[in-house]
């Protein structure tokens, strides 16, 4: 056969009445590095499940290798060739690497008692390609974020695939991790045909050739990324001139009308896992109508700070967390969010089961607390849900699915809102609604906390920023000054700003 | 999730005994093994006919056990019908019995026919994921038991079988201990087929099922089909565990059918959290309490047992679905 490894058809999903998918058509010649970006929403980890055999592809025609393998099993299409890696670390957390590795490589026996010498090579050659050589007796569940990511690489090169799929591979992921990811997936066999979900367009320009932009499931463009990049119509979907998205009263970084005393402080806070310190002598003020962000690359220990706040992780000895200036340190989360703190966890933590209206039917303001909030005046501040109250969270995009998680946090009437990675996964344009709608919140006078690696949106809507490193705060800077010289925090963090704000 | 445990992956390594398992010192496990091996074989000179008859029922369980954990620790399935697979190892055996005496060709065949069994109807189990296998699994345990009370020989009365002869040429085993011999040699060689079988691959795959099933098929295996394996093999454990129960009490009702046997195996396959001696102790611990420790409270036995299995989730233990790898972490 000569032409395309990969032709899609016409192909469409639906779930339910909303099509997440729409007569997409896309063909990958062999060898390809192709990239399908979107907004959130836009279909691309659907039309990745489609690919992998994951999802069935309600009409059209997937045609790979010269096969029509729309009907094909998932397994069939691995046996194939076709190769896939999760948006989420999907791992074996009890077996080590190298056994994460094994599992996936092709041709072995199942009564096999050891793994064939051929095989324990291909596995060991996986990992040295990714660079998780040294690390490969160590159980996955144990491996750093970064490494987790690139172990599930090494899992899909192990079957040495002819089409390779990645679903979001950059995600989470701080600069120099990325840099390395790129020059990993340049360095992959030119007969390797690449088909990639992502993001970050700096990432995506750097390692594809053509690039595919989906739109609410309809193909807007196909071209190099250069093209793409000056294309009026993806300009619009993309950064976020849409005429759909209207953010909420906008005033960026106005002084709020409260007075800035601190509602809650942190004193000497020190939390760690198993003996190994992950935060020392934290000590910051979160005051009424502003926002304090914590910034820092993968793994400074944000979501340790967060958690140990809201009390969903044990505080080492010494730590002092005033809230209106009651001590919360030997309360369990519960009675922290009966005192006033709300939040937002990373990844969203929404109710599988529940749709959007149950799940803001569920939370309460205790009796105990002054202030109420009405669901409606949530629904407000998110029209995108309102549209969407019958849906339950894996019919929403993950934009929606962020708002929905805030929706839920606000219901509570918190005093303080604790954020996690809020950005994580969105697309700019909706980034800017989030900070359109977290600079709102702050303006009506509650104290928010952002735990944020995209200093972009940090930047734009913290009034006091800390900078996170190594187990310690290093830096306390007002955004100001920051503003006045971001490559300095550059130097300090490398953190990516490769989300560019919508103007 | 996204939390590294260390602040510096590297630091961690030197750290981090990766290999070493459970506690104390390297030579404990195998000094441990060898004592519990030593007191196993000695038991029948140490106490008396009606304690040794309970250490064989005992046994019987850690067979069933090890079926269970073949489901519940391996893929992360917990079954609550395995004892209709014994009673269908019972019944064959019962059968084969009016033909020869002889206990291994019992053994053999009750094995291929809850292997048969549990390969007909896993087609139905290994579909359901989660509580609904739990319940598929139920709901075929009770279907068996509902076809034994009513078409099995002897009906709810039950069979009695003649004593069971260990090998050619040997006479019929009457006595306790020597029955007791017979069965601790069986669970030894059922035990030692088991280990084999968690150390291939196969095992490996259904660890991955427990941990993300989705990983496997991309993998390119048919995890319906490894499934429906494990599924068949527990059958024909569970069946061979059928055939020493009626070498242990020369009997066979229905009532062996019973929910209350399987759900005692899967509690003891969950005592022991992923591992199969874990298992094999569970279910000891678990008849002990039930039917000796009971005996001596003036029948509480069920009592017992019940606060057993509430105790369960109480201890400190990983979750099941495979978290604990103690197989596979001894290998080298």
């Amino acid at each position: 056969m000569t032409g395309a490894l990969l032709r899609l058809v016409t192909v469409s999903r639906s779930y339910g009445a909303r099509r997440a998918v729409n007569e997409v058509s896309v063909e990958l010649p062999p060898g390809a590095r192709h990239a399908i970006i979107g907004p959130n929403g836009a279909g691309k980890s659907t039309l990745l499940h489609l690919v992998a055999g994951t999802l069935r592809p309600t009409s059209g025609r997937i045609h790979y290798a010269g096969h029509d393998i729309s009907g094909w099993p998932a397994h069939r299409r691995a046996r194939a060739g076709i190769a896939r890696t999760w948006q989420h670390p999907a791992l074996a957390r009890p077996l080590t690497a190298v056994q994460n590795v094994l599992l996936a490589v092709p041709g072995q026996r199942l009564a096999a008692l050891r793994p064939q010498r051929r095989a324990v090579t291909a596995a060991h050659a996986a990992l040295a390609q990714v660079g998780l050589a040294k690390l490969a007796e160590r159980p996955a569940g144990q491996l750093a974020y970064g490494d987790q990511r690139r172990l599930e690489i090494a899992v899909a090169l192990a079957a040495a695939p002819r089409l390779l799929l990645l679903d979001e591979p950059s995600a989470g992921l701080a600069a120099e991790e990325i840099t390395r990811l790129t020059e990993l997936i340049r360095a992959l066999p030119d007969d390797m045909t690449v088909l990639l979900v992502d993001h970050n367009l700096d990432f995506v320009a750097a390692v594809a050739t053509t690039v595919t932009v989906l739109h609410h499931g309809q193909h807007i463009a196909t071209g190099t990324p250069a093209e793409i990049r000056d294309h009026p119509d993806v300009r619009r979907v993309y950064l976020g001139t849409d005429a759909l998205t209207s953010p909420a009263p906008n005033s960026p970084a106005t002084p709020a009308a409260v007075a800035g005393t601190p509602v809650l402080r942190v004193r000497t806070l020190s939390a760690g896992y198993t003996g190994a310190p992950v935060l020392t002598d934290i000590t910051l003020d979160v005051r009424a109508g502003r926002v304090a962000a914590v910034v820092g690359r993968n793994g400074a220990g944000k979501t340790t700070l967060i958690n140990t706040i809201a009390g969903l992780h044990p505080a080492g000895p010494g730590t002092d967390i005033l809230l209106h200036g009651q001590p919360l340190t030997g309360c369990d989360t519960r009675r922290r969010a009966r005192a006033g703190l709300g939040m937002v966890p990373q990844g969203r933590r929404l109710f599988a089961g529940l749709t959007v209206d149950e799940h803001l039917t569920l939370p309460r303001p205790h009796p105990t607390r002054s202030r109420s909030v009405d669901a409606r005046q949530v629904l407000d501040l998110f029209p995108v849900l309102a549209e969407r109250r019958q849906h339950r969270p894996h019919q929403l995009s993950g934009g929606e699915q962020q708002m929905l998680a805030l929706a839920r946090a606000l219901l509570a009437a918190p005093d303080v809102l604790l954020l996690d990675e809020p950005a994580e996964g969105l697309a700019p344009a909706v980034v800017g609604q989030l900070a359109a709608i977290i600079t709102g919140l702050a303006a009506e006078g509650t104290a928010i906390l952002l735990a944020e690696q995209n200093l972009a949106l940090a930047c734009q809507v913290a009034h006091d920023i800390a900078v996170l490193d190594r187990a310690r705060i290093v830096r306390h800077v007002a955004t100001a000054d920051i503003r006045e010289y971001p490559t300095d925090l550059h130097d300090l963090l490398t953190v990516p700003t490769t989300a560019p704000t919508p103007s | 999730m996204t939390t590294i445990l260390t602040p510096n992956p590297d630091a961690g390594i030197a750290q981090t005994p990766v290999r070493r398992c459970g506690f104390g010192p390297a030579w404990l496990l195998p000094t441990a093994g060898v004592g519990v091996l030593v007191a196993a074989v000695t038991l029948p000179w140490l106490i008396n006919a009606y304690l040794i008859s309970l250490a064989t029922t005992a046994l019987v369980m850690a067979v069933l056990a090890m079926s269970a954990q073949l489901l519940a620790g391996l893929p992360g399935l917990a079954p609550l019908g395995q004892a209709a697979y014994l009673v269908v190892g019972a019944y064959t055996a019962a059968s084969v019995a009016t033909l020869t005496g002889l206990g291994p060709v019992q053994l053999l065949a009750a094995a291929a026919a809850g292997a048969v069994a549990a390969a007909v109807t896993g087609v139905l189990a290994v579909r359901a994921r989660g509580t609904t296998f739990l319940m598929v699994t139920f709901g075929l345990g009770e279907l068996v038991h509902a076809a034994a009370n009513q078409w099995a020989p002897g009906g709810s009365e039950g069979i009695h079988t003649p004593p069971v002869v260990a090998l050619p040429g040997l006479p019929a085993m009457v006595r306790p201990g020597w029955v007791y011999l017979y069965v601790l040699a069986c669970t030894l060689l059922i035990g030692a087929a088991v280990a084999v079988v968690v150390r291939t691959r196969f095992a490996w795959l259904l660890r991955g099922i427990a941990a993300h099933e989705p990983r496997v098929q991309a993998a390119g295996q048919h995890t319906g089909r490894l499934l429906l394996a494990a599924y068949t093999i527990a059958g024909g454990i569970a069946g061979a565990a059928g055939a020493l129960a009626i070498a242990d009490t020369r009997y066979v009702s229905p009532a062996d059918a019973a929910m209350g046997v399987s759900a005692l195996a899967l509690a003891a396959a969950l005592i022991g959290s992923g591992s199969m001696a874990g298992a094999c102790a569970g279910a000891v611990l678990l008849v002990a309490a039930r039917d000796w420790v009971g005996g001596l409270l003036g029948g509480h036995g069920p009592t017992l047992l019940g606060l057993a299995f509430l105790l369960l989730a109480y201890l400190p233990r990983h979750r099941l679905a495979g978290l604990t790898t103690r197989f596979p972490r001894r290998r080298r």
